[in-house]
């Protein structure tokens, strides 16, 4: 079946620092794929890559069947993007956002999805607040819904419970498990909280200095470094790359 | 392109629009100041120097085609800084809208606010100054669509600049206006400014395009020739300004500059 990511030997440099270095990523239709790594390992690098937003130097990407960069437009009208750090636009109330973001998905009459959203989500009480008013949690959820009105085939998150408490974190988890099993979405998710990712993942892609360190389900990593779990093996990971002058918070990375 | 998405894109501008007061000055309030300004001083000059009864209809006619210009630059330049400062760039740049289809989407967007703020200047000329513009005809018609084109190209510029540069460059978007007003004969003719700088004025398809307008407030036939010449030089800049700004854009994506706003 037709991969819903295929990235190809991508590489990415800033001034003298390689931040993703030949990665392959390749990842089937409703896989839920963590893509995990130290700081300045080059993940956010990555997904900017994978969505067009940041040219690679090198390599392939395609999404959806679709290549990067000149089919960029039809690619993302397949792919939802959820970032923890990212606000909402500020003036525009929660119901109105969802609809510019409809239309920028190209949903020619989006009232009864989004109301149909809203309440699937449970964010009716939300719906007339302006988004600055919106907290880190109803942001994130109201962020999820934004980017699952056009029900894409992949979804990609970045850093998506980030200082979210833990309630709201499980919260969001279950929102995003409950989007795979109704629609199949395939989940692409960078986080830094390791239990989160077993919980939400199957597979697990771990980069380090830009390139894959292990791939595998999060038991197969764990194994693969003698560690007893994914936790561990991140800091396994994370030490052999300081150790070999690693790329955490280097500068020119994109964290 | 898709209409549904550049629907899209001025719905999210005419939300901004109605809930920032602030906004409407560059509709309302700075266009009737200025109103007020040149009006004022085209009715001083015809009190020291009798039989100079044209300066106001020259001055206002003047300061009401430049907010063409104003607004066709501020439509699209600050339209895509309002992405900049809410930090919504990165939520547009991942779906599948277009560049092109952004740009169209507040262009037309800026079509609107350049025809109520046409309607404001209209309402001050007349009831402060006695002044219609309407009066000229329809000549003014192709001298505003040339002022549309070099507004529109000026903002291309400015945008490629601030997504190179980062926000320490929006300065620009009213620099660039304001340096195009002193060089383009916006008032007066281009011969009255300092010697070495006539030539750089001349270039300029903004220059004729005012100098057309003098000619027509003066009672002469609107000078096609010098239209033309305008035209050439617009489309000119207006093809150099998109190469310019597409440039500036793949380096804003091969740098990353994208997580400046994120």
């Amino acid at each position: 079946m037709e991969s819903v990511v295929a990235a190809r030997a991508l590489t990415k440099r800033f001034r003298d620092r390689t931040a993703v270095d030949n990665l392959d990523l390749i990842i089937g239709p409703g896989d839920r794929v963590g893509l995990l790594g130290p700081n300045g390992a080059g993940k956010t690098t990555t997904l900017l890559m994978l969505l067009g937003a940041i040219s690679p130097d090198a390599g392939t990407i395609e999404l959806a069947g679709f290549r990067l960069p000149h089919h960029r437009s039809k690619a993302l009208g397949h792919v939802g993007f959820v970032a923890g750090y990212l606000p909402l636009p500020e003036n525009l109330k929660v119901r109105e956002a969802l609809t510019i973001f409809a239309g920028f998905y190209g949903i020619r009459r989006p009232t009864r999805i989004i109301e149909t959203a809203i309440e699937r989500f449970g964010i009716g009480h939300l719906a007339d607040q302006q988004s600055r008013e919106l907290s880190s949690g109803q942001r994130t959820l109201v962020s999820i819904v934004k980017s699952t009105l056009h029900e894409p085939r992949l979804l990609v998150l970045d850093e998506p419970t980030a200082s979210l408490d833990p309630d709201v974190a499980g919260r969001v988890r279950t929102a995003l498990l409950d989007i795979h099993g109704e629609y199949g979405t395939t989940l692409l998710v960078t986080s830094h909280n390791m239990r989160e990712v077993e919980t939400l993942c199957e597979r697990v892609v771990i980069i380090a200095r830009g390139a894959v360190a292990a791939d595998g389900s999060p038991a197969e990593v764990a194994a693969s470094f003698d560690t007893d779990d994914l936790e561990s093996a991140f800091l396994e990971i994370a030490a052999r790359s300081r150790a070999r002058g690693g790329a955490e918070d280097h500068p020119g990375a994109l964290q | 392109m898709s209409p549904i998405r550049i629907r899209a894109v001025m719905h999210r501008h005419w939300i901004v629009l109605r809930r920032a007061p602030h906004r409407w000055f560059e509709i309302s309030f700075w266009p009737v100041m200025d109103v007020l300004l040149w009006g004022s001083v085209g009715a001083y000059i015809k009190h020291q120097t009798p039989g100079s009864q044209a300066a106001t209809p020259f001055l206002l006619a003047g300061i009401v085609l430049f907010w063409t210009f104003t607004q066709a630059q501020f439509s699209i330049a600050l339209g895509v800084n309002e992405e900049t400062w809410t930090r919504n760039i990165l939520n547009v740049l991942t779906t599948p809208v277009t560049e092109l289809e952004y740009i169209v989407g507040i262009a037309l967007f800026g079509l609107l606010k350049l025809a109520l703020c046409m309607l404001t200047l209209t309402v001050a000329t007349i009831a402060f100054f006695g002044f219609d513009l309407s009066q000229v005809g329809w000549a003014v018609i192709p001298i505003m669509l040339l002022l549309l084109i070099n507004g529109w190209a000026l903002a291309m510029m400015v945008v490629g600049l601030v997504l190179r540069f980062g926000q320490s460059a929006e300065i620009l978007i009213w620099g660039f206006n304001y340096m195009l007003m002193a060089f383009s004969g916006v008032f007066v003719p281009s011969n009255s400014l300092p010697r070495g700088l006539r030539t750089v004025a001349r270039q300029l398809p903004t220059t004729r395009a005012f100098a057309a307008l003098r000619a027509v407030l003066g009672g002469h036939p609107l000078p096609w020739g010098t239209l033309g010449i305008s035209l050439v030089g617009s489309l000119m800049f207006f093809a150099g300004a998109i190469a310019f700004a597409s440039w500036l854009l793949s380096i804003f994506r091969k740098r990353g500059f994208v997580t400046r706003y994120s």
